[in-house]
């Protein structure tokens, strides 16, 4: 129990810690402050591991594991986990059409919206200038004379989605 | 703790194999509901395959095989659960990623450059919009009467929350 513990306090930390950042900055990389805090957790994963006691000092019998090489890791990969749980759900509240779909429609609980209204509100254009924007960048894409183009970078992506999608015979999907 | 460990990602290898052979074999309808199906079909064998079997499993080192069954049990459970929820997360990314569309997009086209109103035909972003609202249709999020969407009290909640983590996090409008 002590690795999943300490993973689990890590994790509340870093929620707390990136919470507040994120509240009381305009913080224009994201990805790099979420990766880059999580990275900041690990050192103070190691110290609260070895600050929590033995599970054979306070967890029943059933509960307790040694305090080993395994143990430690394991509370590592919790840790990862609970972040790779975390990020996701972060995203969707970013960037998910869904979301802000729902967000939109929200707005008018009793009437409704049209798809025509709906679209008005949330523009197409400015749905696909931000994802292009994005991708260009992280790398993924070149942009010269407003014509787009993929770099080695997006151009794996590219493939290895596309394998994915065939393999699981998704369609275009998007 | 191993035996907890082994047994979760063997469990997860199967998961992958079942998955893909399936969605090879006949694309489900419902597609999300039967990978979850699947992972809490092998979760319950999971549980039964770690109370029937030997510490050890017959191969595994004594030493890292010491733990309390219960500890090895909720660890192999978490670590299963949450590989799921991995392999989830890299689907809805391969399946409906919007930005992972537009890259395969340009990447197909002729001299592998696109202008932005080139992928509005090729890929036109109300094509992802109204795929979205058919799912938020389907999940009982939204309700459409008229040519009229309305979010339904599940819909509205996740507006608000999501509103507020928005506002909070001060992610902007998004979307």
């Amino acid at each position: 129990m002590r690795g999943l513990v300490a993973g689990l306090l890590t994790f509340v930390a870093y929620l707390i810690v990136q919470a507040v950042m994120f509240h009381s900055l305009k913080v224009s990389r994201r990805a790099l402050v979420l990766v880059g805090f999580w990275i900041a957790g690990l050192p103070l994963y190691e110290m609260i591991y070895h600050m929590l006691p033995d599970d054979k000092d306070i967890w029943p019998t059933l509960f307790v594991a040694p305090s080993d090489l395994l143990t430690y890791l394991n509370g590592g990969l919790f840790y990862f986990f609970l972040f790779t749980g975390y990020a996701p759900f972060f995203y969707t509240a970013e960037s998910s059409v869904g979301v802000r779909t729902m967000i939109e429609l929200a707005s008018e609980p009793g009437r409704g919206l049209t798809l025509e209204e709906l679209t008005r509100r949330y523009r197409y254009d400015r749905m696909l200038e931000r994802r292009l924007r994005r991708l260009v960048h992280a790398g993924y894409l070149l942009e010269e004379d407003g014509w787009y183009r993929t770099t080695d970078r997006g151009r794996v992506t590219a493939a290895a989605l596309s394998w994915f999608k065939r393999l699981l015979r998704l369609g275009p999907g998007g | 703790m191993l035996k907890g460990l082994v047994l979760a990602f063997g469990g997860f290898v199967l998961f992958l194999a079942f998955h893909v052979l399936l969605f090879r074999l006949r694309v489900p309808e419902r597609r999300f509901r039967t990978m979850a199906h699947i992972t809490f079909a092998l979760g319950v064998v999971l549980i039964v395959l770690h109370r029937i079997t030997p510490s050890d499993l017959g191969f595994l080192p004594p030493v890292y095989t010491t733990a309390g069954w219960a500890v090895d049990l909720l660890n192999g459970l978490v670590v299963y659960i949450f590989l799921f929820f991995c392999y989830c997360h890299f689907y809805f990314l391969v399946d409906r990623g919007f930005s992972g569309r537009i890259m395969i997009e340009i990447d197909n086209a002729y001299g592998r450059r696109l202008r932005a109103q080139d992928i509005s035909i090729c890929y036109p972003p109300e094509m992802a919009l109204r795929r979205r609202l058919d799912e938020m249709l389907e999940t009982n999020r939204i309700v459409e009467a008229d040519g009229r969407y309305r979010n339904t009290t599940k819909g509205q909640r996740t507006a608000a929350v999501m509103g507020f983590v928005k506002r909070f996090l001060q992610l902007g409008e998004g979307g």
